[in-house]
C-alpha cells in the first residue's frame, strides 16, 4: 500500500490558486476540500493568502451593507402598502 | 383599507426590504432610483403572488423579480457591456500588491482591509460592470448560493462562477487603486526591487 504513496493525489500551490474561490464559497466536493486543507495546513504562504481572501469577502459584506434604520423600513413598508392595488 | 392579501404580502416582504434596498442602491447608484426600482419590483411581486409556490424560496423569488425589473428598466443604459481586460486578473491580486510594498510588510495585511472606508468599498462595487456587480452583491453581500444566483439572474452556473470570480478580482484591483489615490499607499512606500 505504502509503495503507492508517491502517487497519492496532492494539491500544490497552483491548485490552491485555482480552487481558492470555490473553497471559500464552500462548494468544493469532499475530496478536493480535503486536499485543499491538507495543503494549506503545511504551506504557510498559501494559508496566509486564504485567510486574507476570507477576510476580504467578510469586509465586502460588512462595508457594503447599508444599515437602514427601523423607522425607515417601517415607513417604506407603509408607503408600499398604501400604493398596492 | 388593507386587505388580507396585502397583509400577507407585507409580512412576507418585511424581512427582505433592507436587502432589496441595498441591492437596488448599488445597482442604480442613487437613493431615488433605488426606491423606484424596489417599488416597481414589489408591485410586480404582489401581483404575481399567486404564482409564488408556498414553501419555496421567497427571498430568491423576490430578488429574481428585482433583477428582472432592473434589467428591463435599465436596458438602454446597460446595453453596451463595459470592456474588461481579463489579461491581468490574477488571483490574490491585493495580497500580492500589499506583499510587494515594503512599508506594509510588517503590518498584518488584514489591517489594510479593516481600514478601508465603507464608501471606498461601495464606490468600488458601483464601478464594477453591472453583470459582475450583481453577482458579487448576491453572493458576497446577500449570501445567496451559486444555484440561487443562477436562478435569480437566469444564467448557467458556470456563468455565475466566472462573473463572481472576475468581479471579486476587479474589486480588489479597484480598491488597490483607490488606496494609492487616497494616499493610504504613497509613492514613498517603494515596492521591493
Ligand atoms: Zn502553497
Amino acid at each position: 500500500m505504502s509503495s503507492y504513496q508517491k502517487n497519492k493525489p496532492e494539491f500544490n500551490c497552483a491548485d490552491i490558486e485555482e480552487y481558492v474561490q470555490q473553497y471559500l464559497d464552500n462548494v468544493l466536493d469532499e475530496e478536493k476540500k480535503r486536499l485543499f486543507e491538507e495543503h494549506i495546513e503545511y504551506c504557510l504562504p498559501c494559508d496566509k493568502k486564504i485567510e486574507f481572501e476570507r477576510k476580504f469577502k467578510e469586509i465586502v459584506r460588512l462595508k457594503a451593507k447599508e444599515n437602514l434604520p427601523h423607522e425607515t423600513i417601517d415607513r417604506k413598508l407603509k408607503e408600499l402598502l398604501e400604493n398596492l392595488y | 383599507m388593507v386587505t388580507d392579501k396585502q397583509k400577507e404580502f407585507a409580512k412576507l416582504i418585511e424581512p427582505h426590504l433592507p436587502s432589496l434596498y441595498n441591492t437596488a442602491l448599488r445597482m442604480t447608484h442613487n437613493q431615488n432610483d433605488a426606491e423606484d426600482l424596489v417599488q416597481d419590483a414589489l408591485f410586480k411581486a404582489y401581483r404575481a403572488l399567486d404564482q409564488f409556490q408556498k414553501d419555496t424560496n421567497f427571498r430568491a423569488w423576490v430578488f429574481r423579480i428585482l433583477v428582472n425589473t432592473f434589467i428591463t428598466a435599465y436596458r438602454k443604459a446597460i446595453r453596451q457591456p463595459q470592456k474588461v481586460s481579463y489579461d491581468d486578473m490574477e488571483e490574490f491580486f491585493l495580497y500580492k500588491r500589499l506583499d510587494e510594498t515594503v512599508t506594509l510588510q510588517e503590518v498584518p495585511k488584514e489591517e489594510f482591509l479593516e481600514n478601508l472606508f465603507d464608501d471606498d468599498v461601495k464606490e468600488a462595487l458601483d464601478n464594477l460592470p453591472y453583470q459582475f456587480r450583481l453577482v458579487v452583491l448576491l453572493c458576497d453581500v446577500e449570501g445567496f448560493s451559486y444555484n440561487e444566483i443562477a436562478n435569480i439572474i437566469n444564467a448557467p452556473l458556470g456563468t455565475v462562477m466566472s462573473r463572481l470570480y472576475r468581479g471579486r478580482k476587479l474589486l480588489q484591483r479597484y480598491l488597490w487603486n483607490y488606496a494609492k489615490k487616497r494616499g493610504y499607499i504613497t509613492d514613498e512606500f517603494l515596492p521591493k526591487k
